[in-house]
């Protein structure tokens, strides 16, 4: 534990729980606002996503037939819980994570994935046809990006030599900017980052023309708002990774927040740019082209340190 | 084979004022032909009724007070209106025409959607006369009404 | 009958549709077998209820069947019933009638394309080309007073003039949008992310269009030369020609290229028409009981051949009206061509015909 809070402060207020709930909130209204302003439109008023969040809290929650109700109530819960844990080992608003142990960042990555899984599971467990398709595709798109994304995140903690997102933050923070020194990497990350997120261009698992809500579809009330406000910390957790390693780490709130929203700047904009990928299009997508980038990013790095030990 | 072809203009939007239009707290262009309420000018009205009868939505009645002294009163429902513009053709002695200010019709009950038009008096006399029937007998009431 | 048939609903309720109507696709994972269809959701009974109004009454009636074509369905109304009394509209009424019926098929196809990006999933073009859209809008109500359901026929010409000025502005609403729609062209033709759902999706080779019976743009773009302003002028279409756009590709990236381009066939022909503007009176005088009669009345709508047939018995009232619309011919080619795609391209293929329920449910 490297901060000086009460655990409990930590779990439920700053940085976990009451405050991260906010912030994702947050991000949503920036993140909405920004695409609305490269449509030129006006967008969302700042309490938008407060809003719908109260209002799908408020209404009530439908259980429809032949799901399997412990599941249904359950799914969501672990998707938002997931969320909320993963960021006891990112460092938010640019102090010291608040836990850090050997091996942390495969155990972030991890629980993000646990939440892509719930959702999938979600539409899994229902008998609707849409809700089948999307978590068909949910789970198919989980299988594609997470290896060339999980090689991503590796350049950089094999430049460091830990496996510690801590010490990482901290090696990005001295260095060269990771942005320079590993381009490609950086590419294949942020990329990576908005198929995780589901974002467009790779928002075909919640298609809204095609299948209606996806995974998502029978959702309704309190299960809805969970699963979003999920996503939401989710787009937060992975803005802070994605900003921690490659654009030289985070030292100190300003430092926070100047550059997770660089990096929701140019996420906004590759939103609005391109249309929907169909789902082969998607694996096809990854399976040839990110995970060979990564690949030769991986190798450049290591033979880049290679080549070092060997001159120096 | 671009890869995000609509690039400038993104990038471009974000600088520039948002299109949309803020309605209720600017009011927007409207050109002098729209058509939105109907106003009836009784002066040369000869009471043919093709206005009436041309009209689709039958949202135009004509009350004869007297025919001799070419005293007529136009019931307007503006609900029923689809703002078509027919009767304004049919009319021979343009006694019909369109509003251009009043096109924010909206209300939250049915009265002002019953327009009279005529001359005051005339409207004054239906009314009475209305009123009157009322008093008599109550299945007039609704007739008159 | 397989055992594997995975029954997919697309509709009556559902985002990628803007009106009801039941697809029922079969699918096996994501590869669609089949496809059913049906319609019916929108009926409103406007056949009937023509045969209970007045002549005048059934313009406006005719003209709110659909409210993206309303401007051809009262045309072809009004040039029946002018042919049943045989009278001519006159020459200038004729060209007020296709300067509006033009950029009536200029809104419908930059509406079409902003639906079209949105089932693929690119908001940006869909709000751009919706933005566009405004201008037309606006001259439409400049000259008409109203933006939707124009009302500028009447029976034996038209309502009103377009005046000098008015003349102006439309010229320089049409070069704005000509430099739009040829941005939107290259956009369509060279995005990737968009190539990739459109090319090779929907191949519809000529036979089979002639076949299924298809009209307007869907056939053009596979290669059918039939259009109903070259082929039967009306209006003022002998005096102010079209080109045909057609192309042989006969895929989803061909329709957007066919209906784009016929946007600046459109706006050549309205500023040809601008400038020679012939002189002559509004409206012609038409008897209130037309004589015993029946007719065949044909107009390109912005989605295909609208065929209207009237009959009158000598009434002020018809007897008959009965309404072919052009969505109704295409939906065979979405049938015939939906095995084979994935459930991904279905929205898109729908999309491709330019459907629009309300017409073929009257």
């Amino acid at each position: 534990m490297t901060l000086s809070l009460h655990p409990l402060v930590i779990l439920l207020i700053f940085p976990g729980g009451l405050f991260l709930i906010l912030a994702g909130l947050a991000y949503e209204y920036v993140d909405r606002k920004l695409v609305a302003r490269f449509q030129n439109r006006i967008g969302p008023r700042w309490f938008q996503p407060l809003a719908d969040l109260v209002k799908l809290l408020s209404k009530e929650e439908i259980v429809p037939q032949g799901v399997q109700r412990g599941l249904f109530y359950l799914l969501p819960l672990f998707a938002l819980a997931s969320a909320l844990t993963a960021a006891l080992y990112v460092p938010m608003v640019g102090l010291k994570p608040a836990y850090t142990f050997q091996g942390d960042l495969i155990v972030t990555i991890y629980l993000l994935s646990v939440l892509t899984l719930s959702m999938g599971l979600a539409g899994a467990s229902t008998v609707d046809r849409f809700a089948l398709v999307g978590a068909t595709r949910t789970l198919t798109q989980l299988f594609s990006y997470e290896a060339p994304f999980m090689l991503a995140l590796l350049g950089p903690a094999i430049a460091a030599q830990s496996w510690q997102i801590g010490n990482i933050n901290e090696f990005a923070g001295q260095n060269l900017w990771m942005l320079v020194a590993q381009p490609i990497g950086f590419l294949v990350a942020l990329v990576g980052l908005m198929g995780k997120l589901e974002l467009p261009p790779f928002d075909a698992p919640e298609a809204e023309t095609e299948i209606v809500a996806g995974a998502l579809t029978e959702y309704s009330g309190r299960g809805l708002a969970l699963f979003r406000l999920g996503k939401d910390i989710e787009l937060v957790i992975g803005l802070t990774l994605v900003a921690a390693f490659y654009l030289g780490g985070l030292h100190s709130p300003f430092d926070f927040i100047l550059k997770t929203l660089g990096l929701l700047l140019a996420v906004a904009l590759m939103q609005t740019l391109f249309a929907r990928l169909r789902i082969d299009q998607v694996v096809g997508l990854w399976w040839r082209i990110g995970t060979i980038l990564a690949v030769i990013q991986l190798i450049a790095i290591i033979a880049g340190r290679y080549l070092g030990t060997l001159i120096f | 084979m671009t890869i995000g072809s609509m690039f400038g203009d993104v990038f471009r939007s974000l600088f520039k004022k948002p299109v949309t239009e803020r309605y209720p707290f600017q009011r927007p262009w409207v050109p002098e032909r729209l058509r939105a309420k109907v106003v009836w000018n009784p002066e040369n009205c000869s009471g043919c009724q093709l206005c009436v009868k041309d009209c689709p939505a039958n949202a135009l009645e004509l009350i004869v007070v007297d025919k001799a002294s070419k005293r007529f009163v136009m019931r307007y429902h503006a609900d029923r209106c689809i703002y078509c513009a027919q009767c304004i053709e049919s009319c021979r002695f343009k006694c019909l025409g369109f509003s251009t200010e009043e096109w924010e019709l909206a209300s939250a009950n049915k009265t002002p959607f019953e327009v009279m038009y005529g001359r005051d008096e005339d409207i004054q006399f239906l009314l009475e006369r209305a009123a009157q029937a009322c008093s008599e007998q109550p299945v007039e009431c609704g007739e008159a009404k | 009958m397989s055992g594997e048939r995975f029954v997919i609903p697309i509709g009556p309720q559902h985002p990628a549709l803007k009106e009801p109507s039941h697809f029922e696709i079969f699918v096996d994972g994501e590869q669609v077998t089949g496809a059913t269809l049906r319609l019916g959701y929108v009926h409103r009974g406007i056949e009937k209820g023509a045969e209970q109004r007045t002549w005048t009454q059934n313009l406006y009636l005719m003209e709110r069947i659909c409210g993206i074509c309303s401007h051809v369905h009262a045309l072809a109304f009004a040039q029946g019933v002018e042919a049943l009394a045989g009278v001519q509209a006159p020459p200038r009424a004729r060209a007020i009638r296709q300067v509006i019926a033009e950029l009536e098929r200029l809104h419908s196809h930059l509406l079409w394309l902003g639906v079209a990006a949105h089932e693929a999933g690119f908001d940006a073009l869909f709000m751009y080309s919706w933005r566009d859209r405004e201008v037309v809008m606006d001259l439409l109500e400049l000259v008409s007073g109203n933006r939707v359901n124009y009302s500028a026929n009447l029976l034996g010409g038209v309502k009103f003039d377009i005046t000098a000025e008015q003349k102006v502005r439309i010229l320089d609403g049409l070069n704005f949008i000509e430099e739009r729609v040829h941005y939107y062209l290259g956009v369509v033709n060279t995005d990737e992310t968009f190539l990739g759902r459109t090319r090779g999706v929907g191949l519809l080779s000529r036979e089979e269009a002639e076949r299924l019976g298809a009209v307007g743009p869907t056939a053009r773009a596979s290669g059918v030369t039939r259009d109903v302003r070259v082929d039967a002028p009306y209006a003022a279409y002998s005096e102010f020609p079209v080109k045909m756009v057609v192309s042989q590709q006969g895929d989803l990236q061909a329709r957007f290229v066919v209906r784009l381009d016929e946007c600046f066939e459109s706006i050549r022909v309205i500023r040809e028409i601008l400038n020679n503007m012939p002189e002559s009176e509004l409206v012609v005088r038409m008897p209130r009981r037309i004589p015993a009669g029946e007719v065949v009345s044909r107009v390109e709508a912005p989605r295909g051949e609208l065929f209207y047939f009237i009959v009158s018995g000598g009434g002020d009232k018809p007897e008959r009206v009965k309404v072919r619309t052009p969505s109704l011919a295409n939906w065979g080619t979405v049938l015939a061509t939906a095995p084979g795609h994935k459930l991904a391209d279905i929205p898109m293929l729908v999309a491709g015909i330019d459907p629009c329920f309300s017409c073929n449910d009257r």
